[in-house]
């Protein structure tokens, strides 16, 4: 029988990540959001509780934690805010090609150093030609004699102003479309680097995104991941590790929109009576709940399939769909639930609605997803 | 130094308080048992000790049931303790703090034990009186709700404060001694990860209480205040108006006017 | 059968402390004037009489004034000394630290059973019935101490101080001659009394007057210092006051600072979280001054003033010193 209670130890890194989430993270949400601001101090606290890096094995001085307890702890860190989760879990993004497709070697002299103090680092796959569309990259990995150089530009990169590694996607050949993206790892520190200006966001405005150009960047053969067009794959089955903590952090934002919707219709007074003693609020709430628990048990099954060494595409696919669609109707309810003061950037309910909306478009916008889940479900009827 | 630090296993502050359905106890339903509070603090100043004094090692004790006096003790071996002792409380213990203190010692007793460190009082039945109980058992010298503990080296001695009703005194005292300590801070270390995910597989050293002989205090009822039915809101258009109205209701409802 | 109390004082400045005069008041009431004898270390004649100026008669007196500079643990012996020739069925003390830790000891020497912070004692079959208040002061525990002789010390303030009954004292001195030098090692090197003109000190006071983060500045808080001072109440303040270091950590009220029980206690601009909460929720009377209608200060608070405190509690100082005739 299926048994859904956590152990001590999951309730302990539970408790820690919302131990740090309530009273790091929480207090400055809004004022991160207004700035925008980038507390760059809040990620050097959550470095140094080990609540970074949390897909890296602990003999590469990461936390070494499965999908699900990742996903326990990113719910409680999005609970407080989405925006600093973003930043702080994009290490994980960044850093799964190198699990997944790295020698030993390359794990050694990447992951160790990396982990050993605080840094960030970004995934770069996206450009302004398609980010959905992956394989119609232009950025250019030109093989010339023992290394490569890049040309090209990223954009919409979590983390890449403030990044010292990135893992970026490029091509040996464009007219190859996907068999011909390789995946590098490319120091900030590289000649030719630009990160670009942090972009104004609508939200997940405490996580600094910006473009990334590379203008002759000199990368080392020994810096390339896996084989020349193999990098489509690894992009893939890094996604697909990735995409279920995705559901926990939409599930942390559609809890704290419940949360905050649910206590104010016990104060808020209107027609003589609480407004959760009117019908047309609880039917919203009873909505609401149904889809947060809906997020959360999806997300958990998602996780588990993986932990059990599946490739869990469809189980995360379907999470991730979910728990978003789910984080964004729950956060506009939670709106309306405040009437016009949800409208007032004064309470918190309004960010919610802007934090949950990337969480429907990044790591693979829903669009993809659907298809993904499709294509994954047919296959099991073939 | 080798220190020993006492904690217990409480409910988790927040806790919203319900009676058992026999009214004689807390009903533990559902209810978290933790570090926290004085015990929290002790667990605290071992470490701070331990830090500032090289060699130091801290070990930490527990008298209660199963399983919350264990993780109690993960907590405090994730903090940094570097050992641990379970004194598993017998079915059917009475809660009584002499129970509690005479275990505690039997244990201590056999430890190494230069500073015995615990918080002044648990949160849960706040007797406050084990420091003093075990100082007494281990026949050396017990000082109650401390402040500042440090340890001099050149002079061998322990300084600290004590918090009296006739002010702040000032002690020195060499060791072996226990403290009971008052000194909170509001900022106590946070277990780390990787920390967290280690103290699961560290030993945890089992001792079993001697069946308690002897006279006991027993629990017979536990009771919640009735409801405080929340605040009369005074009316007034100024200030003035608000404090003559309090003053009022100091002095003739409430008649606690000096 | 009646019973025998013996009541452990404490002397403060020279007198008996107010928590032993509770202790003999309570102590003679169950046992009836003749069932009392005290026990007093140190050399403090007039704390002595103070006994007999209350009714107790017999008084075993360890008058060696080292015993005023030891642990307690170095007095418990002749305590329990005494005991052995007066057989009571009950130890009392006061609720002072002393008293605490003394309870501690005695209850650990003799295999007694302990109870701290009582607020009611009553005689059952088989040893005595007490209440006390735990979980800060958020429930009230039963307590049933069985067997033949238990030690009990009593919360500060939860008993009348007694009428003066003056009888003959009879002092029976304890001799003190040994003392293991371990319990001489200890030294005090100084004491920080209260100072002067600051109020009483919050374990004590009977009226207590906080202010939190709603004061907005350090300097602010001397409104709450002043209103404390008309009131003639000790000074407490919430945990987000020290944490920014506006007050010492001394003041903090709350369950990483201390637990009061005052008569009155008066929150200025404090919100009310559980932390705090759980310090000061046993007061008998809790007044909230809070410009915030829905801070949870008021779910708590017998009466509750929303509004300004800076216009407030000004006027209320006024209003309170104009009352009492003070300049």
């Amino acid at each position: 029988m299926p048994d859904f209670s956590l152990t001590s130890e999951q309730e302990s890194l539970r408790d820690l990540a919302r131990k740090f989430a309530r009273t790091e993270m929480a207090p400055h949400a809004a004022e991160c959001d207004k700035g925008p601001r980038f507390p760059e101090e809040i990620y050097r606290k959550a470095f140094d509780l080990g609540l970074m890096n949390l897909n890296v094995p602990a003999d590469y001085g990461g936390s070494g934690l499965g999908s699900f307890d990742q996903c326990l702890i990113v719910e409680e860190l999005a609970y407080a805010c989405g925006g600093m989760t973003t930043s702080i879990i994009a290490n994980c993004l960044a850093l799964e090609p190198i699990l997944l497709d790295g020698t030993p070697e390359q794990k050694e002299r990447f992951l160790k150093p990396f982990c050993s103090e605080y840094h960030l680092a970004s995934f770069a796959l996206t450009e302004p030609s398609g980010g959905s569309d992956a394989a119609s990259m232009r950025t250019v990995a030109k093989p010339d004699g023992d290394s490569y150089v890049l040309t090209g530009e990223k954009c919409f990169i979590t983390n890449a102003p403030h990044a010292s590694l990135y893992t970026v996607f490029a091509t040996v050949d464009p007219s190859l479309r996907h068999k011909g993206v390789t995946a590098f790892v490319v120091p900030r520190s590289a000649a030719g680097v630009l990160p670009g200006k942090d972009e104004d966001k609508m939200g997940h405005r405490a996580s600094s995104t910006s473009t990334i150009r590379f203008e002759g960047v000199r990368v080392p053969k020994e810096d390339r991941l896996g084989a020349e067009g193999g990098g489509f794959s690894l992009a893939m089955r890094t996604l697909d590790q990735t995409r279920t903590p995705i559901g926990a952090l939409a599930t942390g934002i559609a809890q704290a929109a419940l949360d905050h919707a649910a206590s104010y219709s016990l104060k808020r007074q209107t027609f003589g009576k609480p407004i959760a003693e009117h019908q047309a609020i609880q039917i919203k709430l009873a909505t609401m709940a149904q889809a947060v628990r809906a997020a959360r048990l999806l997300t958990w099954y998602a996780a588990w399939t993986i932990d059990r060494g599946q490739k869990g595409t469809l189980e995360s696919s379907i999470a991730k769909c979910f728990a978003s669609d789910a984080a964004l109707h729950v956060a506009d309810e939670a709106i309306q639930t405040f009437g016009g003061y949800g409208y007032m950037k004064d309470y918190p309910v309004e960010k919610l609605l802007r934090d949950a909306k990337l969480t429907q478009i990044y790591e693979g916008a829903n669009e993809i997803q659907r298809t993904v889940i499709a294509r994954e479900l047919l296959r099991t009827y073939a | 130094m080798e220190i020993v630090v006492c904690v217990k296993p409480v409910p988790d502050p927040e806790t919203r308080l319900r009676a058992s359905p026999d009214g004689s106890a807390l009903d533990t339903e559902g209810v978290k048992f933790m570090l926290a509070g004085y015990d929290e603090s002790a667990v605290e100043q071992a470490l701070l000790l331990k830090e500032s004094v090289p060699g130091s090692k801290v070990h930490a004790v527990s008298f209660g049931p199963a399983p919350r006096t264990e993780e109690v003790l993960r907590a405090a071996i994730a903090l940094g303790c570097d050992q641990a002792t379970w004194v598993e409380a017998p079915a059917g213990a009475p809660g009584d703090p002499m129970v509690a203190a005479r275990a505690l010692a039997d244990v201590i007793g056999k430890l190494p034990h230069d500073l015995v460190l615990c918080g002044k009082q648990a949160g849960d039945e706040e007797s406050g009186v084990v420091a003093a109980a075990l100082g007494e058992l281990l026949q050396i010298p017990d000082f109650g709700c401390v402040l500042s503990p440090r340890w001099d080296a050149a002079q061998n001695l322990l300084t600290f404060r004590r918090a009296t009703e006739s002010g702040e005194e000032a002690w020195v005292a060499p060791l072996p001694c226990v403290v009971g300590l008052q000194q909170a801070w509001n900022d106590p270390r946070t277990a780390k990860l990787p920390a967290i995910l280690k103290s699961r597989k560290a030993p945890i050293a089992h001792a079993s209480a001697a069946p308690e002989a002897g006279d006991h205090s027993v629990g017979e009822r536990f009771e919640l205040p009735p409801p405080r039915t929340g605040a009369k809101l005074i009316e007034f258009k100024t200030p003035e108006e608000a404090a003559t109205k309090l003053v009022r209701y100091l002095r003739e409802e409430a008649k606690v006017f000096p | 059968m009646s019973l025998r109390i013996l009541v452990v004082g404490e002397a403060q400045n020279g007198r008996l402390a107010g928590s032993t005069l509770e202790a003999i008041g309570k102590a003679r009431a169950l046992a009836g004037p003749d069932g009392v004898v005290g026990f007093l270390a140190g050399p403090h004649p007039e704390a002595l009489a103070d006994f007999a100026q209350h009714g107790v008669a017999t008084v075993w007196s360890a008058s060696d004034p080292r015993l005023d500079e030891v642990p307690v643990g170095a007095i418990s012996p002749f305590v329990m000394g005494v005991a052995e020739s007066v057989h009571p069925d009950l130890i009392l003390l006061g609720g002072t630290t002393f008293g605490r830790d003394m309870a501690g000891h005695l209850g650990a020497r003799g295999h007694a059973p302990v109870a701290t912070g009582v607020t009611e004692i009553t005689r059952v079959e088989g040893g005595l019935r007490v209440r006390r208040p735990i979980f800060g002061g958020r429930a009230t525990e039963t307590r049933r101490l069985e067997g033949n002789r238990a030690v009990v010390a009593l919360r500060p303030h939860a008993f009348p101080a007694p009428a003066p009954a003056p009888v003959s004292p009879e002092v029976r001195p304890v001799a003190t001659g040994d003392i293991p030098p371990r319990w001489l090692a200890p030294k005090r090197t100084g004491v920080d009394a209260p100072s002067a003109g600051a109020g009483p000190g919050l374990a004590d006071a009977t009226i207590v007057v906080s202010g939190g983060r709603g004061v907005r500045t350090a300097d602010n808080f001397h409104l709450v210092e002043e209103l404390a001072a008309s009131l003639g109440a000790a000074v407490g303040a919430s945990r987000a006051v020290t944490d920014a270091g506006w007050r010492p950590p001394s003041l903090q009220v709350g369950q990483t600072g201390r637990t009061v029980s005052p008569q009155l206690y008066v929150a200025v601009g404090i919100s009310g979280a559980i932390q705090h909460l759980v310090g000061m929720v046993s007061s008998r009377v809790i007044v909230a001054i809070n410009s915030d209608a829905s801070a949870p200060i008021f779910k708590v608070a017998d009466v509750g003033v929303v509004g300004d405190l800076f216009q407030i509690v000004p006027a209320l100082t006024r209003e309170i010193r104009k009352t009492r005739g003070l300049a």
